[in-house]
This record gives C-alpha cells, sequence and structure tokens, in this order.
C-alpha cells in the first residue's frame, strides 16, 4: 500500500494501443515519468490486427515500428504487459492504481527463436485473427509484438507438455511457476485509453451472422486480407475457401441504431471502402456492392470516398438491408428495399461483411475508478478524483487512427500539466 | 403557389399526423433507411412500403397517404417498429392514420377496412364476434349481388362449420351486462371528441 500522502509525478497510461503508445511516448520524451499498462501479451491494440490503414492503404507496421522505437530509446517510459488496471482511487498527484497481472510464463531472456513453439503440440484460439484460426500454445501474440516475447497459454501448464516446453528453450526463459499477481502504484495522473472492441455481430439477429458462414465481420476482413491473417491474404469465403469476388457490405451494421451502438462510429463507412479497394486489388473482376444509409466520409477523408466511387466495379445502395437468408450453394441472399428505386430486392453474394461499430472497452469492463463516461460509456475528463484522469483514443469516443493520435498528444499535455500542478 | 399544387400536396400535412396520430410525433427521426419495407412480410402487397408512405406523409400529399392500401394491408406482425433503427412505433402510425382513413372516407372500397367496420359493429354490439354475422356484413358491404355471390359461394364452407360447431344458427352470442358496454363505449366516445378540439 502506498504510504499516507505519498505524492507522485508518474503518469499511469491504461492501454497500449495506438493512443495509448502515442499519449506515453509523446510525454515521457517532453520530460514526464510514464508507466504505460496493456492487459495483452503485447502492445499495438486493434490497430495492429487491421491488414492496411485508410487513406493512402500503408501497412500498420510502419507506424507502430517508429513508435517502438521512441519507447526503446526513451529511459523515462516503462511498459508493463499482461497487466490489467483493475481500480484507482486517491486524488490528483496521489492516485493509487492497483495492477492485476497474468503470467507470460516467459521472462525477458527470451530471444524469440520460436523453439518453445516448435515444441508445442496443442493448439490454441488465436484472437489475434479473431479466433479464424489458431496458434501453438507457445507462440507470439503477432508478428509485431512488442516486447518481442513470447507467450505460453494457461491451458497446457501443469501438463507434459509445458516440461518438454520448457526444456526446449535454450535460453532458461520459460518460467512455468509464475502466478497471476497483484501491486499496487502511486502515480500522478492517469490517462484512459482502453479502446474499444467490435460490435457483437450475433446481436444483429436478422443478418444470421451465427447461422451463415459465409457472413463476416469487418475486422474479419481486415485479417482475411492480412498477409500475416488466418488465408494469408487471400480474401477466401470461410465455408469452402473458394476466392469471394461478389461481395456485399452492410453498413451501420450495429451502429445508428437505438436496438444496439446508438451513434455513429464514424470508421466503418472508410474501412468498407478499404475493403472494396483489397477487393478490387485481390481480383480483377471483383463486384462489390455497399449497401448504405449515407456515406459518412469525414473531412479529408472525402477524396478517398471520391476515388473508390469513381471504380464502376463497385457500387453503392441506398438501403439498410433487412435480412440474411442462404441458398442451396451456401451463398448468403440480402433482402430490402432499394430506397431510390423502392424495389424490393433479394440478391445473392459470395460473402457478406458486417460493417460493425466500435464498441468503448470501458462501456462493459469498466475499472473501479470513479470514471465519468457519456451516454454511450465512452470516458470524459472529468472533475472526479481530483481531475488528474483523462482518455484518448476510442476510449474518449469513436475516432480513427490519425484523430486518436491527435488526442492522444492532447490527453498527454493535460496529464503533465497535472501532474507539474498547472 | 400555384392552386393546382396546393389542391395535391397538403403541406402542412406532416405537421398535422405529427401531433394527431399516436406515435407519429417521433416521425421526424425517420432516416429514410429502407429497414421497415424490407422486413415486412407483404411488403410486395402494399401501393408503398412503410418507408415510402412515412416520405409521401412529409411531401404532403394527403390523398394518396389516407387511401393507400398499405393502411389495410398490414398485418400488424411489428417486424418494421422492433426492427427500426430509429425508434419509430410505424405499426402504430399506420393503425392511426387507418381510423383517419375511415373518419374522412378514404377507406371505403378496402376489403380489409370494411371487415374491420364489421368486426367492430359486432363487437360494440353484442360484446362478442358473431362468425355468421360478421361474415355476411362484410360480404354484403360490397353491395347485395356481391353479397349473394359470396353467400353462396361459401355456402358448404358454412354448413361444415355449422356440423364442427364452429359456427351456430339462432340467437347472437352475447356478452351479460351489454348496457354497461354500451356505457362504457358512449364514454370513450365522449372523450374522444372532446381530446380532438385539444390536437389542434
Ligand atoms: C474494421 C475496422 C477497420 C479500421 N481501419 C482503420 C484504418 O484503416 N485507418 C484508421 O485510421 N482507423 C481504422 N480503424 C479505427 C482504429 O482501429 C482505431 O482508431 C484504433 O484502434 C484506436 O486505437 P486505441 O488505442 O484508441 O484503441 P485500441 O486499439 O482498442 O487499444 C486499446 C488497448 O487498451 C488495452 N486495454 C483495455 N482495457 C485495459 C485495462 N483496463 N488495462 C490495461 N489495458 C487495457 C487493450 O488490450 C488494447 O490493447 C478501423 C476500425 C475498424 C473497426
Ligand atoms: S426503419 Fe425506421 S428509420 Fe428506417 S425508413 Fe423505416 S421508419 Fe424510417
Ligand atoms: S407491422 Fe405492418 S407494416 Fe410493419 S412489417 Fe408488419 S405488416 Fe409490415
Amino acid at each position: 500500500m502506498a504510504a499516507q500522502g505519498a505524492r507522485s509525478e508518474t503518469i499511469l497510461v491504461v492501454g497500449g494501443g495506438i493512443a495509448g503508445i502515442t499519449t506515453a511516448v509523446e510525454a515521457a520524451e517532453a520530460g514526464a515519468e510514464v508507466v504505460l499498462v496493456e492487459r495483452g501479451p503485447s502492445l499495438g491494440g486493434r490497430v495492429a490486427q487491421l491488414s492496411r490503414y485508410f487513406p493512402k492503404l500503408c501497412h500498420p507496421t510502419c507506424g507502430l515500428e517508429i513508435n517502438y522505437q521512441r519507447i526503446r530509446g526513451n529511459r523515462r517510459l516503462r511498459v508493463i504487459t499482461m497487466a490489467t488496471v483493475a481500480a484507482v482511487t486517491g486524488d490528483r498527484g496521489a492516485y493509487t492504481a492497483r495492477i492485476e497481472t497474468r503470467p507470460r510464463h516467459v521472462t525477458a531472456r527470451c530471444t524469440g527463436c520460436g523453439d518453445c513453439a516448435r515444441a508445442s503440440q496443442t493448439r490454441v484460439p488465436n484472437p489475434y485473427n479473431y479466433d479464424l484460426d489458431t496458434v501453438p500454445a507457445a507462440h507470439l501474440a503477432h508478428p509485431m509484438a512488442y516486447p518481442m516475447r513470447y507467450v505460453i497459454a494457461d491451458s497446457v501448464i501443469g501438463t507434459p507438455e509445458a516440461d518438454r516446453i520448457e526444456a526446449a528453450c535454450r535460453y532458461g526463459a520459460v518460467d512455468l511457476g509464475e502466478e497471476p499477481g497483484a501491486f499496487d502504484m502511486v502515480v500522478g495522473a492517469v490517462v484512459w485509453a482502453t479502446g474499444w472492441r467490435p460490435y457483437d455481430a450475433a446481436k444483429l439477429q436478422p443478418y444470421g451472422y451465427e447461422r451463415h458462414a459465409n457472413v463476416i465481420t469487418n475486422v474479419e476482413m481486415e485479417r482475411l486480407a492480412a498477409t500475416t491473417g488466418p488465408t494469408l491474404g487471400q480474401i477466401l469465403r470461410p465455408s469452402d475457401a473458394k476466392p469471394a469476388k461478389r461481395v456485399a457490405m452492410i453498413q451501420c451494421a450495429g451502429s445508428r441504431d437505438h436496438n444496439h451502438l446508438p451513434y455513429c462510429s464514424r470508421i466503418c463507412c472508410l474501412a468498407s471502402l478499404k475493403h472494396a479497394a483489397y477487393l478490387r486489388e485481390a481480383y480483377a473482376d471483383a463486384e462489390v456492392d455497399i449497401y448504405y444509409i449515407d456515406i459518412r466520409a469525414h473531412d479529408k477523408l472525402e477524396s478517398f470516398h471520391a476515388r473508390i466511387k469513381a471504380d464502376p466495379r463497385v457500387r453503392f445502395i441506398k438501403s439498410k438491408p433487412a435480412s440474411i437468408s442462404e441458398n442451396e450453394a451456401g451463398d448468403p441472399v440480402l433482402h430490402g428495399e432499394d430506397t431510390l428505386t423502392r424495389d424490393l430486392y433479394e440478391t445473392a453474394y459470395d460473402m457478406v461483411v458486417l460493417a460493425i461499430g466500435m464498441a468503448p472497452t470501458a462501456g462493459d469492463a469498466m475499472p473501479e475508478a470513479a470514471l465519468e463516461t457519456d451516454e454511450y460509456g465512452f470516458i470524459v475528463a472529468a472533475e472526479t478524483l481530483g481531475g488528474g484522469m483523462f482518455s484518448a483514443g476510442v476510449a474518449a469516443g469513436p475516432l480513427d487512427v490519425s484523430l486518436s493520435v491527435q488526442s492522444a498528444t492532447a490527453a498527454a499535455l493535460k496529464a503533465i500539466q497535472a501532474v507539474r500542478g498547472g | 403557389m400555384a392552386g393546382a399544387e396546393t389542391a395535391t400536396y397538403d403541406l402542412g400535412f406532416a405537421k398535422w399526423v405529427a401531433g394527431n396520430i399516436s406515435g407519429a410525433d417521433k416521425l421526424s427521426m425517420c432516416m429514410q433507411c429502407g429497414m421497415c419495407s424490407g422486413s415486412c412480410p407483404i411488403g410486395t402487397q402494399m401501393d408503398h412500403g412503410p418507408r415510402k408512405l412515412i416520405m409521401m406523409i412529409r411531401a404532403g400529399m394527403r390523398d394518396a397517404v389516407l387511401s393507400a392500401n398499405t393502411l389495410w394491408n398490414c398485418t400488424q406482425c411489428y417486424n418494421c417498429t422492433v426492427r427500426c433503427p430509429r425508434g419509430i412505433p410505424v405499426t402504430e402510425i399506420l393503425q392511426g392514420l387507418a381510423t383517419v382513413a375511415v373518419a374522412e372516407g378514404h377507406a371505403g372500397g378496402e376489403p380489409t377496412a370494411r371487415f374491420s367496420e364489421a368486426f367492430w359493429w359486432s363487437l360494440a354490439k353484442f360484446g362478442r364476434t358473431d362468425e355468421r354475422l360478421v361474415t355476411s356484413r362484410f360480404y354484403f358491404s360490397a353491395g347485395l349481388a356481391e353479397g349473394v355471390r359470396k353467400s353462396r359461394e361459401n355456402l358448404a364452407i358454412a354448413l361444415r362449420m355449422i356440423k364442427a360447431r364452429r359456427m351456430h344458427l339462432g340467437a347472437p352470442h352475447k356478452i351479460k351486462r351489454r348496457k354497461n358496454l354500451q356505457a362504457i363505449l358512449a364514454k370513450a366516445r365522449e372523450i374522444e371528441a372532446r381530446g380532438a378540439g385539444e390536437g389542434d
């Protein structure tokens, strides 16, 4: 426990996605002491799961790599992974953060050689690919992992396989005895960069995400298009691994809907335009139909919209589809009303992509920290607990990467002012 | 505005609907997404789906809206209402418009409207629906010749129903204290008449 009255100028950043990384790096480079806590085995967050970024369609690798360099080069910044910030109490300048850790079973001696993975037989679901495939029990979170350190799934601990994995490591980096733990840390300010999770597509009952193999979500589409994904970058539909050439995108799948997420998630239109670009690059004869209420390509992203729209093989249909059924060929069939022609359609596709929205992580797994949220569950900077807590990235609202980075820089500045008494 | 245009378009109609039809205060929330029309199981049997009807209300097409068969072919399945992303009680609004259509004499030719009238007549008079009286009243509401033709056509069915004790001859089913029902309905009419004045 922290001693009564202990003060700290350290900034705690919760969440190691692009927003948390940016906040931490910016604050540390400005001279602040920073601790960055990430609950997963690696930094990177959801951005590491994107195939490419709109609007320039560059790979997330480069953006992350630059940030990793900045982290490595900064002695004021400490990164703790496999740790969740469970609670924050106290006041500005003297918060006590409760941090709970999960065992990685691999120490800092790991060189990333991968011998442990070759020694494991059990395969476990791969959250990096949204469970579309599996990985060995000893694995790297993803090719862009930071730290570049393997992790051993809890499910094999205590089995002979774990002993084999331990024996396979030439560097003595495997620690099978590591236990879950918890510790307290005194910090002066907290930036919540806890990000988002994809909205649960199963709740969109008429679209049959759970019933139809070839109805997938936009986050799964990112993985299908990625060379590090389950299909090694080939866009194949799940039921029979046939190339998905006639594809429909359903916009606002769960967003702008009072039964689901009442707000606009802001990035799904752009993500679907990007997915149209993936498909048109992958297959010369690909055809993409985008079903929309209205396309929201905000500010500078309008030119990306215009570029995709100029492609005659990408059609835009003004309609919120009502339901999806399946024909004998396993093709998903869309039903609805084209609101411009008033025709009721029934159209079959190879695959349908639901452009699901971003739900705030804090909305369902709220840390105990007297946090104030808006009506949708996004964290707002508030006067509670002395006013030294801020939010950045999608934890603060549905933002794309560049807006997340902007909000992260702003949060870093506010946090510095808070610990310096500005 | 030229007279011909104001004759077909009642520019105050949307506002009137919003103020006078139960649930229609939410109509301005409609974003014309098409979820309702696409979800309607009998959308192909409607002159206009719910989404288009809402557009027509906004456009002020009073007569076309009130004479649309949409109001009568709606089965009140509530698919549109539960799926509408903006929480608009579409079914309730269609029902309210149907009531106005009857009051203003737009619904005369619609079989569903005539059936509803026969159904209500039996209910209000006896406190119960009497299959035989409702059916014959409905048949004859289309005219004497049509009534006779329809009754003949369905005679065999009627006889089988009587045999299966699904329809009966003799005095209609009635509830016990019909006077009380009459009093309740009179009171309801009185309240309704009072309310209509306040709506404007
Ligand atoms: C299909 C799709 C495609 C997209 N494509 C693009 C694109 O091309 N270009 C673009 O600009 N944007 C795109 N986006 C948006 C982009 O993904 C987000 O802007 C970005 O992920 C926001 O990063 P973040 O750091 O705020 O959140 P996240 O990436 O979610 O990171 C949050 C991190 O916090 C951690 N965390 C959460 N709670 C705790 C806790 N209590 N303790 C410790 N750690 C915690 C999580 O594990 C996670 O690593 C896309 C979004 C979708 C849905
Ligand atoms: S579903 Fe709702 S918002 Fe969409 S067109 Fe119908 S009434 Fe309007
Ligand atoms: S309630 Fe009426 S209008 Fe709505 S979907 Fe059902 S039948 Fe169609």
